[in-house]
């Protein structure tokens, strides 16, 4: 995202709209630092829904659903903030914006958002059979932010015990050496809001892996979000619970449960 | 969009947040499905989300309506939204399964609900995502009442400046915390943020609680 300072007015109204504090006043017009900036849209983005004392929520609902009397307004009043396209397609920086604007289509997997459908299509993708665990680390989140420098301090450490990293996931088609974990030196320094490393493994690894995804994070200079999944048993147990219990890792209370709607249902690997 | 399982917050607000995914599989089921998926996206609508979007048009926080929603779907369609009662929730997953679309369909929020309610519709679950917390320099995060609102968002694009700085106009009393929750919620752009609990973690700092 760049500021043409010839229409900025200098009212400041942008700088919170930036997660990274990527915004910025200097001599009086908002400058945006190209370092921290991960081309997320979200200063530039037009819908608004005006909160002034006309905003008019829904009477007859328990909810804040806005009923008819918003107002559509751009972030910027001067459209003085802008997406320089022309400039970064083809370059190493445009995969901040895949990574980061959910509104963006990866070119390679044509998912939008980070990683994969992960567990929310997992009842027909058959991506995580029963026997098998997914891992996905988001990187950067919450609230931090990574850099692919960051990332591949975990993609090396996993690399060695010998995961498969998800292939329909964008990040892989950053690596320079998905066996090593390494990524292309040109994407090292590119910052997003987060990046997810996803694979899937036997269940018999998960101890191994998820000691090593402990001993890495105190590696890092951010932090992630670690989720693991696993298929329910034939009588609706969860198997890894007894596993996470001797790691000392207790799942939080709350969980994303596929609920085996979709078909064709897929739920054993075919040898 | 592996947040909606990583929400913080307390047992009293967790308990009341539902995020439904229902989702077409790109390249086995998606071919035909946007049919099935408009009859799901009126089914929940009419159950009343506290929010639904798209994240190709945005949500209806945002000034959106529902039919540009339906609309704006892909080859590849999608419905997001969120509850924010377990009843409402329930109830969207018990037209779903009437409609047997063959979609996809995910549910997060607090198991043991999510659990009673599979039993008594007699739903067998096929897969869960748990979320084993945060790690790493967890020093450099801000406090857990700006995480509570940070994590409702699935994109990260409700972001810890816009909180901060929402929290402390509703201190002075300069925004209710209805207009607080429109202030932040709309930069979700794909429809989870769950408008109500937001609502009354701001009610906290409003001057005259």
């Amino acid at each position: 995202m760049l500021i043409d300072k010839e229409k900025c007015s200098g009212c400041g109204r942008c700088l919170p709209y930036c997660p990274y504090y990527a915004i910025s006043m200097v001599d009086d017009v908002a400058v945006i630092d190209q370092v921290l900036c991960v081309e997320c849209g979200n200063c530039i983005r037009h819908r608004f829904a005006k909160s002034g004392e006309k905003a008019i929520y829904s009477a007859s609902s328990d909810s804040v659903i806005l009923k008819k009397h918003y107002k559509k307004v751009n972030r910027c009043p001067n459209n003085a903030i802008y997406e320089p396209l022309d400039e970064i397609d083809g370059t190493p920086r445009e995969v901040r914006r895949f990574f980061s604007n959910p509104a963006t289509s990866h070119k390679l997997t044509g998912v939008p958002g980070r990683g994969t459908e992960e567990v929310k299509t997992n009842d027909v993708t058959g991506r995580i059979c029963r026997g098998e665990i997914g891992i996905a680390i988001e990187m950067g989140r919450p609230c931090l932010g990574t850099n692919f420098v960051e990332v591949e301090k975990v993609t090396i450490a996993l690399a060695k015990l010998g995961v498969e990293y998800e292939h329909d996931n964008p990040l892989t088609h950053l690596m320079e050496d998905p066996i090593k974990g390494t990524f292309k030196e040109e994407y090292k320094q590119e910052r997003v809001i987060s990046a997810i490393v996803e694979c899937r493994t036997k269940l018999e690894n998960m101890e191994t892996i998820l000691e090593a995804i402990k001993e890495v994070a105190n590696e890092l200079d951010t932090v992630f979000s670690l989720d693991l999944i696993c298929c329910f048993d034939e009588d609706g147990t969860i198997p890894v619970l007894s596993g996470l219990e001797k790691l000392g890792m207790t799942p939080r209370a709350n969980a994303k449960v596929n609920l085996g709607m979709g078909r064709p249902l897929v739920i054993s690997r075919e040898a | 969009m592996t947040h909606s399982l990583h929400r913080r917050g307390t047992d009293e607000y967790l308990e009341n947040d539902f995020t439904l995914l229902v989702t077409a599989a790109s390249g086995i089921n998606h071919i035909g499905s946007k049919e099935g998926m408009i009859k799901i996206l009126e089914a929940v609508w009419e159950i009343g989300p506290t929010n639904i979007g798209s994240n190709e048009r945005g949500t209806i926080l945002s000034g959106v309506t529902v039919e540009q929603i339906r609309e704006g779907f892909t080859k590849v369609p999608r419905v997001r939204c969120n509850f924010a009662t377990k009843e409402k929730a329930f109830a969207a997953i018990k037209k779903i399964k009437e409609l047997d679309t063959g979609m996809s369909v995910t549910l997060s929020g607090p198991t043991k609900e999510t659990f009673k309610m599979c039993k008594e519709y007699g739903i067998k679950p096929h897969s869960i995502n748990l979320s084993l917390d945060v790690w790493g320099k967890k020093d450099k995060l801000p406090s857990e009442e700006v995480l509570e609102l940070v994590t409702m968002c699935g994109h990260g694009l409700v972001g810890r400046p816009l909180i901060e700085q929402t929290m402390e106009k509703v201190k002075r009393g300069e925004l209710s915390p209805q207009q607080a929750t429109v202030n932040i919620g709309h930069l979700c752009i794909c429809g989870i943020y769950n408008t109500e609990r937001a609502e009354k973690l701001f009610e906290k700092y409003a001057p005259n609680k």
